[in-house]
């Protein structure tokens, strides 16, 4: 994929971030009731609203942050064989969302 | 009289392992340049100091150093403007040194080459054997003459904090560059220069820091350029670039204008 | 691209500023340290998210060892920690919205002959950025109270 396609998937991700880390800053960390008690979070986990939500959170937070390391990494160790990078973030993204998402998902 | 202290970037290769600074005490001339300081260092104090300079009125590009802290030309910078008498001079960042002030600028002349600065035209017998101009309006070409004043004095990459870590970066000169020709209607090399800017250390490594436009001498705004070209390429991946029609020639006139005949002379 | 020195058989030293141009690389203006910045917060959000979806782990271990988490969680050390982490979300979220708009060349103007004293694109619309770093100065205060009350 061409870096500028990449580059729009950044942007496409950082504005859907926005939106699902503004909603779960307010929810769980903003808000008055007890959002991180075990009850409200069973509450959250059977409903498929929620773990679309996560889900897909998952999937943006992930994909924008491990492209913005991957930036960082180009720019300060030019001479790492790209392969190597985007093989080595790639798997280590799909790692961490293959753990993170088997969470919610075993709870629905 | 006033004098200035003059703090010089010394180094030479094969004795010394690392730059150091040596001080020069000047006396101040009204309005003198950094430069006619370096000048007057060089003639009177220490002929082996080696810095470049040519045109010394800001066209050549050639005197670009680092000059308290910031990228300057040394001939456009009278020394009063700096608000100091104590005036720290190296030579340019993220270029090798050569000795002394002179930076080799080899780096940015290889960058700049590979995105083909010139104009590619579609009609090759036209280009190479010109028999008229080709038109342009005068909105068009301001969408790129600002990016044509470009001097290559490369303080630009110098300023680029992206520069400084990644050595394959092309830019903020070569991708302005890159911008001004892909704009120019007489050029056909759109997609080449896009493929160029579209590489791993292409144009999306500019993250906008705006330095390479702070220090251009000339005012051509690097920066604006490459977010121009930026939202070209993002255009053009979604199918969404209007390709515009080349230059036409302009046709020779069909009809002349009848000639003024020279009046008669009144005194016989 | 290699650049090796040539006509010379002494090696040209190498001048480069590296990660601390970063940092700090000059007598530059705000532009290139919100660069800087916004970096570090995106740095930051990242260890965060690992931190976090490692924190979330613990739900496997039943009620009991969620409910240990959390009494760890509620000091005081990972409330500061908390904000600081809202803060830097705020940051990248407003500066990254202004990066997007102007990286598409929205908000910075039509190229023009320059003419002197030269004025770039980016510091005639510098009135968009003090409009940003209010709206977040707003909301990093808004999250504050929230956060304290």
């Amino acid at each position: 994929m061409s870096e500028t396609r990449l580059k729009i998937l950044q942007y496409i991700t950082g504005i859907g971030l926005f939106l699902f880390v503004g909603t779960h800053l307010v929810i769980s960390h903003l808000s008055s009731g007890e959002p991180t008690t075990w009850e409200s979070i069973a509450e959250r986990a059977s409903s498929s609203f929620w773990l679309a939500f996560y889900i897909l959170l998952l999937i943006f937070g992930l994909y924008h942050g491990l492209h913005g390391l991957r930036t960082i990494i180009t720019e300060s160790i030019p001479t790492l064989p790209a392969k190597v990078v985007d093989w080595t973030l790639g798997t280590a993204g799909i790692a961490i969302f293959g753990y993170a998402a088997y969470i919610p998902i075993s709870a629905f | 009289m006033q004098e200035l202290t003059f703090k010089v970037q010394r180094y030479l290769p094969g004795k010394d392992k690392r730059p150091y600074i040596q001080e020069f005490t000047i006396p101040l001339r009204q309005g003198m340049t950094v430069l006619e300081g370096l000048i007057h260092i060089k003639e009177n104090m220490d002929n082996t100091l080696s810095f470049r300079s040519s045109c010394r009125m800001g066209i050549c590009g050639s005197c670009g150093m680092l000059i308290n802290n910031f990228p300057m030309l040394a001939c456009h910078t009278p020394v009063e403007e700096l608000g100091t008498d104590r005036i720290e001079v190296r030579s340019l960042p993220n270029f090798p040194v050569i000795r002394d002030l002179v930076a080799d600028l080899g780096p940015l002349f290889e960058k700049h080459k590979s995105i083909k600065p010139y104009i590619i035209s579609l009609d090759v017998e036209e280009a190479e054997v010109l028999t008229a101009e080709f038109l342009q309006s005068g909105q068009e070409l301001e969408g790129y003459v600002q990016f044509a004043y470009c001097v290559k004095c490369g303080l630009c990459m110098a300023a680029c904090p992206t520069v400084a870590t990644d050595a394959l970066f092309l830019g903020p000169q070569t991708l302005g560059q890159a911008y001004r020709y892909c704009t120019d209607r007489r050029d056909a090399g759109v997609e080449e220069r896009f493929h160029q800017a579209d590489s791993r250390h292409g144009v999306w490594l500019c993250h906008l820091a705006g330095a390479c436009s702070e220090a251009c001498p000339k005012g051509v705004d690097p920066a604006l350029a490459i977010q121009l070209l930026k939202r070209a390429m993002v255009a053009d991946s979604l199918w969404l670039r209007r390709k515009k029609k080349p230059a036409p020639v302009a046709q020779p006139p069909t009809e002349s204008k009848q000639k003024i005949a020279v009046p008669e002379f009144t005194v016989k | 691209m290699e650049m090796k020195a040539t006509g010379s058989q002494h090696r040209h030293l190498p001048n480069r500023l590296g990660i601390k141009g970063w940092i700090w690389g000059g007598n530059y203006t705000l532009e290139r340290y919100l660069y800087t910045l916004h970096r570090v917060t995106g740095l930051g959000l990242l260890l965060y998210i690992t931190l976090h979806l490692a924190m979330n782990g613990f739900r496997l271990g039943g009620v009991e060892s969620w409910e240990d988490l959390m009494s760890v969680f509620g000091m005081s050390g990972f409330k500061v920690g908390e904000y600081l982490v809202a803060a830097a979300f705020i940051f990248h979220a407003l500066n990254g919205g202004r990066l997007m708009l102007q990286h598409l060349g929205y908000t910075l103007g039509k190229p023009k002959p320059p003419v002197y004293p030269y004025v770039d694109s980016m510091r005639r619309r510098r009135p968009i950025v003090w409009v940003m770093l209010a709206l977040i100065m707003a909301l990093a205060i808004y999250v504050l109270i929230a956060f304290v009350t």
